[in-house]
């Protein structure tokens, strides 16, 4: 069984009718019109909007993750006579910004950070800001950790056995008269849902029973996406693959998670209890052969046999990847490297896709000019809070859709796409090499793009030469 | 060398003026500061700037006096002189002295009282200038380790806005850093 914990609103597989009026009570709702004018969600106001949009929801299943009371900047605004106690805690330090005081703190160890927190109400918000305990966490812990319902209890569990860490009241101490936009909106991105309007959009080409003939003609040639139903109803992983099952068979495996390997038992321990931005992302490029069973368990749909890396054998660079992720964990927006197409199979779960063709670059985002690395400041959530709506008013608008479980995204080379786990999912992908893309090489038209994908994969540069060599000596 | 032709003498003077292409900085108080460009473009601010075709008069950096822009400029030209003439100095911060020969230096940069310190941070994160950055959130960060917490509200003239009760509490929730 897999947790229940999700990004969908309850409501959004009803037929929902435009109604403001529904969420107007409820409390656990933020109305938000523009970003410096936050409204903290214990006061309710009408605020005319340009889009008339619904106020914001927190994820529903678990409880929010603590702020400690820090509340936008806005509301110091309309608190007239309030004095911000972010500013009288800092001293001389507070004309510094909150990401520059971050900085700092940074730079320092964990009990530093201990000892800081308790020289004013202020340190305390800022030492207790997760991200700084994430880094130490995976900094100095790369062989696993156990994850202890938040970052500073799992790195002071781990550092400082003999404290009692259960003793420790979880919610902390509520500050009171503490404004900053940074630390409010990095909580709120952290506890937000999908609103509805972000996964209404689903105007992906969807195919089913294709010939292999028919999809090389108008999806791979032409380089267009699509969405396959039905070529994964033989996968054994289908009926197989859920939690008991993998915990079963190999709870005990060490995975590949973001910059740490984790066993898969202590992965799916730091799923069910985090809450937060940028959560990490199991992406193991050595599943099948950590675990041969699950190799065997899966078999690549048929439009995609002619994978011309084949040839490569052993010194084929990673190209396929087992994913697992809590609600809220993805991709933000890049391009796979050395050109490569790729198809995606949902096998529990579902993702939220956005593709943009390879001339569009998508708002927000900003590749260097020679396209060797791409900068997307914000996280997904706040992606989609601040740059999705201006894709409504484009010409060229992205491709679509939400992925479910059984069905498969053939993601053509050179397209933007940006993925979010909107429930505990579990997927397959893998990278090919399309016939198109080996001709481009085999004529050396070709360059070799090497994007990062999100994750480690230093093979790409000598790809074009084990290529070549192997197909042409 | 003896010889002098004509071709030679004209490629060195080329050479020069390209060495000494300057840019003038305007402080936030109207101070101009004329520098080499090379020097200026160690912030990666300016260099966009001047790479997008907007310096032709001069750049005004309305966020930066001048007393904190003449020490920024000594930094650059400093750290610029160390590294050498084609590329910016790419090196960041370290502290190691066998890596980074300017560490004594650097060290004596920052001994200045804090709110310079504070301005030089900030006027780091708006030029976009990383060694600086670094060093100077460094020193910070030195500043608060291994001391009491009343020892670093005295460093930073902190107020403690704990009641007694509270501040009981958050020293019982941290109370491992403190053994």
């Amino acid at each position: 069984m897999l947790s229940c914990k999700s990004l969908l609103s309850q409501t959004i597989n009803k037929k929902r009718k435009k109604n403001k009026s529904k969420n107007k009570n409820k409390n656990s709702s933020t109305r938000f019109s523009k970003k410096h004018n936050l409204v903290s969600k214990k006061q309710n106001y009408e605020e005319e909007e340009e889009d008339c949009e619904e106020g914001f929801n927190f994820k529903t299943s678990a409880a929010p993750s603590h702020t400690h009371g820090v509340q936008p900047l806005g509301n110091l605004y309309i608190n007239p006579g309030s004095i911000n106690s972010r500013n009288t805690g800092l001293g001389n330090l507070q004309t510094l910004t909150d990401e520059l005081v971050l900085d700092i703190l940074g730079l320092l160890g964990g009990t530093h950070l201990g000892v800081l927190a308790t020289v004013s109400k202020s340190f305390y918000v800022f030492t207790n800001h997760e991200p700084l305990w994430r880094n130490l966490v995976l900094e100095n812990m790369n062989a696993g950790f156990l994850y202890n319902g938040s970052w500073k209890s799992t790195y002071v569990a781990a550092c400082y056995p003999s404290f009692d860490v259960s003793s420790v009241d979880v919610s902390g101490l509520r500050v009171r008269d503490f404004y900053s936009d940074y630390l409010f909106q990095s909580w709120l991105c952290a506890n937000l849902e999908m609103k509805p309007e972000w996964l209404q959009r689903d105007n992906i080409i969807r195919r089913k029973g294709i010939s292999v003939e028919d999809f090389v003609l108008n999806f791979e040639e032409p380089n267009k996406p699509v969405l396959l139903e039905g070529c994964l109803d033989n996968w054994v992983a289908l009926q197989n693959w859920d939690r008991d099952y993998l915990l079963q068979l190999c709870g005990d495996v060490q995975f590949a998670v973001g910059p740490v390997d984790m066993k898969l038992q202590e992965y799916f321990r730091y799923a069910d209890q985090v809450m937060e931005e940028r959560p990490l992302y199991l992406f193991d490029p050595k599943f099948a052969e950590k675990v041969p069973k699950l190799g065997s368990e899966y078999e690549v749909p048929v439009y995609f046999r002619e994978d011309l890396f084949g040839v490569l054998g052993n010194e084929r660079p990673d190209y396929r990847w087992i994913i697992m992720g809590p609600a809220g964990s993805g991709s933000s927006f890049h391009i796979d490297p050395n050109s490569t197409s790729a198809w995606n199979a949902v096998i529990r779960g579902s993702k939220k896709w956005i593709l943009f063709p390879p001339d569009v670059v998508p708002p927000g985002v900003h590749p260097s000019p020679d396209g060797a690395e791409v900068a997307c400041p914000v996280s997904i959530i706040e992606w989609f809070m601040n740059f999705y709506g201006a894709t409504k008013n484009w010409e060229k608008k992205p491709i679509e859709c939400i992925c479910k479980a059984g069905e498969v995204i053939f993601v053509p080379n050179g397209w933007w796409h940006l993925v979010i786990n909107l429930e505990e999912s579990i997927a397959i992908t893998q990278n090919f090499v399309s016939r198109d893309f080996f001709w481009t090489i085999a004529s050396g038209i070709g360059s070799m793009q090497n994007l990062d994908h999100g994750v480690n994969n230093s093979k790409g540069t000598t790809l074009k030469m084990n290529v070549v060599d192997n197909i042409f000596c | 060398m003896a010889s002098s032709s004509t071709s030679v003498v004209v490629s060195n003077k080329e050479k020069e003026n390209k060495n000494t292409k300057k840019v003038t900085l305007k402080s936030s108080d109207g101070e101009s500061f004329e520098v080499d460009e090379s020097v200026a473009m160690e912030s990666q601010t300016i260099k966009h700037i001047i790479e997008d075709g907007c310096a032709n008069n001069e750049i005004p950096l309305p966020n930066v006096t001048s007393g904190i822009l003449s020490r920024v400029i000594e930094y650059c030209k400093k750290h610029k002189e160390a590294a050498g003439e084609s590329e910016p100095s790419v090196t960041s911060y370290t502290s190691n002295s066998t890596t980074n020969p300017l560490t004594e230096w650097d060290t004596e940069f920052v001994k200045v009282d804090q709110n310079t310190l504070f301005d030089l941070i900030l006027a780091a994160n708006y030029l976009d200038i990383k060694g600086l950055l670094d060093l100077t959130c460094k020193t910070v960060a030195d500043m608060m380790k291994g001391k009491t917490p009343q020892e670093i509200r005295e460093t930073f003239h902190i107020k403690n806005d704990y009641t007694p009760e509270e501040e009981a509490e958050v020293r019982k929730e941290n109370q491992w850093a403190f053994e």
